[in-house]
């Protein structure tokens, strides 16, 4: 019964600070967006807009009022939900983002499975074998990974797979002679499962599969190197020797001695591997052409469509935010050391 | 021994940082025999837009080709070492400065300033890498200046927190208190007690942070916000590939496989000094193992089945 209540005191607590941080951020893009500028008016009309658009930016956004009132009208908006039309498209700003959003949900998910499926397996091998050619070869392989340019990677899998072996699809979402499924979740994928639509479901997986292993193959490199610090931290440890000299089968012994305490740390990794992953949408999702919220951020850049990028800038940031509590407090379920507050 | 002979002793002791150093090295030279001579050493001026050659393949009058402009993309290439690994080395340079500031005072004062360092520094962590300083150099709008002061801002936080962490380390060992009874003075404390313990560290996780602020700047280039058009930026030239990378793929593949090397350099340059000098990798691990054994003779060290 006590464990109940630390955690739920824990998660409380975790809870409060992550929206004191989500306002704390808002303050920050609300400075960025509105302080910074000389002239903000021109700026969120964007550079071409005619006098009436800036106008009606103008009155949208109170860009006129006094500071406190713009910000009060700023975060009221976000509450609402209320965020003015696209000055590009002419639609609602949040019910483009929402629309493209889960999209992009689906290629980091995906790609966050590929990182955790491959980082930590290679962490593991490079680890067990540490000193040898393969673990030389591993080092190698992921810090050459780490160093690659989103972009350089992204094109490289394109021109690889798709373009010299035609294996996949170059970009998009689904086929064009694919009917998409009734919206349930909004994720391609899911949805086509869900309405046991199944060449749909495989024909979202196969457009899936250069996506998101792009978007993996450039951030898995973190994972395996501190999963393989970390199972090298625990690999010469008293406990783990005891196990084999019980006479533990070698296999076992690596498994739940060695391998379940060295990757503690790496854990910790995903949450921050979130943020990453977010960040790599906007170039990977640009290259696919994967219609979802990077791209969409891309467009508004190119286009320069202020008040989308802004949006964009907040909704990313919440929800590395909200990714990293729900990370925390699973965390914090798993491992009572972390509630009980000690190291 | 004189201390450089040292320093190069300990790179070359590994074949990570000795192949990391070379290749930075090399690019380093590169970058100020191009700042000190200028365009005079380059085969074809870097901005000088030719419409006659113009997406022309690689050859031995353009040994990378050229751009969709008819710039020679190997001159562009060198024009672009200055501001990439230069801005890159400043940003990491501002932050390294920014974090051992606030980190050492966070860190050696405690209490209420180093709550409101540390939650400030929480509050910058919790952007996502690049989010923030697309808002900021869109804001801004198209200048060097603009894109490295976008970048520092999401750059600190780390640092802050490597710094006061060490600090903290350091600041609870007996000599740092013998110094405070002594009444020494805070400026000495500093330079002879905590500095030179936390250098080291600091220094590694710099030379490996280069290479990443380099892929961010690089990635701002990409997307077109925060660098001036005209500039040769690698990422910049890189940009090419999303609107032609079918028909002409190696104009925006060959600056980007030179932003691979150049960060793949101070990468492995770092991660070799990190596993000859810091204390949590190979070596450490090979002692503490030793360690360990004579703590299980002495029994201090409780087994656990």
């Amino acid at each position: 019964m006590e464990g109940i209540r630390e955690l739920a005191i824990y998660i409380g607590r975790r809870v409060l600070t992550s929206i004191l941080v989500i306002f704390a951020a808002v303050i920050i893009v609300f400075l960025i967006s509105h302080v910074l500028t000389s002239n903000p008016a021109a700026l969120w009309a964007g550079p071409k807009a005619k006098p009436s658009t800036i106008n009606y930016i103008i009155e949208r956004y109170h860009l006129k009022d006094p500071l406190y009132i713009q910000f009060e009208y700023f975060t009221l908006n976000l509450l609402t939900g209320n965020l003015g039309l696209d000055p590009v498209t002419g639609k609602p700003i949040a019910s483009e983002i929402l629309f493209y959003f889960p999209n992009t949900l689906e290629l980091v998910l995906s790609a966050l499975l590929i990182i955790i499926i491959v980082g930590v397996g290679l962490g593991y091998i490079a680890a067990i074998k540490f000193g040898s050619k393969i673990d030389a070869a591993i080092r190698i392989f992921y810090t050459a990974a780490w160093a690659s340019p989103i972009y350089l990677i992204s094109v490289f899998f394109i021109l690889a797979f798709s373009s010299w072996i035609p294996l996949f699809p170059s970009g998009g979402m689904y086929s064009s002679t694919i009917i998409p499924p009734r919206t349930i979740t909004g994720i391609f994928v899911l949805d086509s499962l869900l309405n046991l639509d199944f060449s749909a479901f495989l024909d979202g997986l196969y457009h899936l599969v250069l996506p998101s292993v792009s978007l993996a193959f450039l951030n898995f490199g973190i994972i395996t190197r501190i999963s393989r610090n970390g199972i090298l931290s625990v690999k010469w440890l008293p406990h783990v020797k005891l196990a084999k000299a019980k006479g533990l089968d070698e296999k076992y012994v690596n498994r739940y001695h060695i391998l379940r305490n060295g990757l503690i740390e790496s854990n910790t990794m995903i949450a921050v591997m979130f943020g990453w992953l977010i960040t790599g949408t906007v170039v990977t999702e640009e290259i696919f052409s994967w219609p979802g919220v990077g791209r969409f951020a891309y467009e508004a850049i190119t286009s320069d469509n202020y008040p989308v990028l802004i949006y964009i800038v907040i909704l990313f940031t919440v929800f590395v935010i909200v990714a990293n509590l729900i990370a925390d407090i699973l965390y914090a379920i798993l491992d009572p050391r972390i509630r009980m507050g000690g190291e | 021994m004189n201390p450089l002979k040292k320093a190069l002793g300990i790179i070359f002791s590994n074949g990570l940082s000795a192949a990391g150093f070379i290749i930075v090295i090399s690019f380093i030279v590169i970058t100020i025999a191009y700042s000190v001579i200028g365009n005079s050493m380059l085969p074809y001026n870097p901005y000088e837009v030719n419409l006659y050659e113009t997406n022309m393949p690689p050859s031995p009058t353009h040994i990378f080709g050229t751009d969709n402009l008819g710039r020679d993309i190997f001159s562009r290439i060198i024009a672009a070492l200055p501001i990439d690994i230069g801005m890159s080395l400043l940003i990491v340079a501002i932050s390294a400065l920014i974090g051992l500031f606030l980190g050492v005072i966070a860190g050696y004062f405690r209490g209420f300033i180093e709550e409101i360092i540390m939650r400030a520094t929480d509050l910058f962590l919790a952007f996502p890498p690049l989010i923030l300083p697309m808002a900021i150099a869109a804001t801004l709008g198209p200048s060097l200046t603009n894109a490295l002061i976008s970048l520092v801002v999401v750059w600190w936080p780390p640092y802050v927190r490597l710094v006061r962490g060490n600090t903290l380390q350091i600041s609870a060992q007996d000599f740092i208190t013998m110094s405070k009874v002594l009444n020494t003075p805070f400026i000495r404390i500093l330079i002879k007690g905590i500095l030179p313990n936390i250098i080291t560290t600091l220094l590694i996780y710099a030379t490996m942070d280069v290479g990443t602020a380099m892929l961010e700047l690089s990635t701002l280039g990409f997307l077109g916000i925060g660098i001036p058009v005209t500039t040769p930026e690698l990422g910049m030239m890189a940009s090419i590939l999303s609107t032609n990378f079918f028909v002409y793929p190696l104009e925006g593949l060959i600056p980007s496989l030179f932003i691979f090397l150049i960060v793949m350099g101070f990468s492995l340059l770092g991660e070799g000094l990190a596993e000859i000098i810091d204390p949590n990798i190979r070596t450490h691990l090979i002692s503490r193992r030793k360690r360990i054994e004579e703590m299980a003779k002495m029994k201090k060290y409780p087994v656990q089945g």
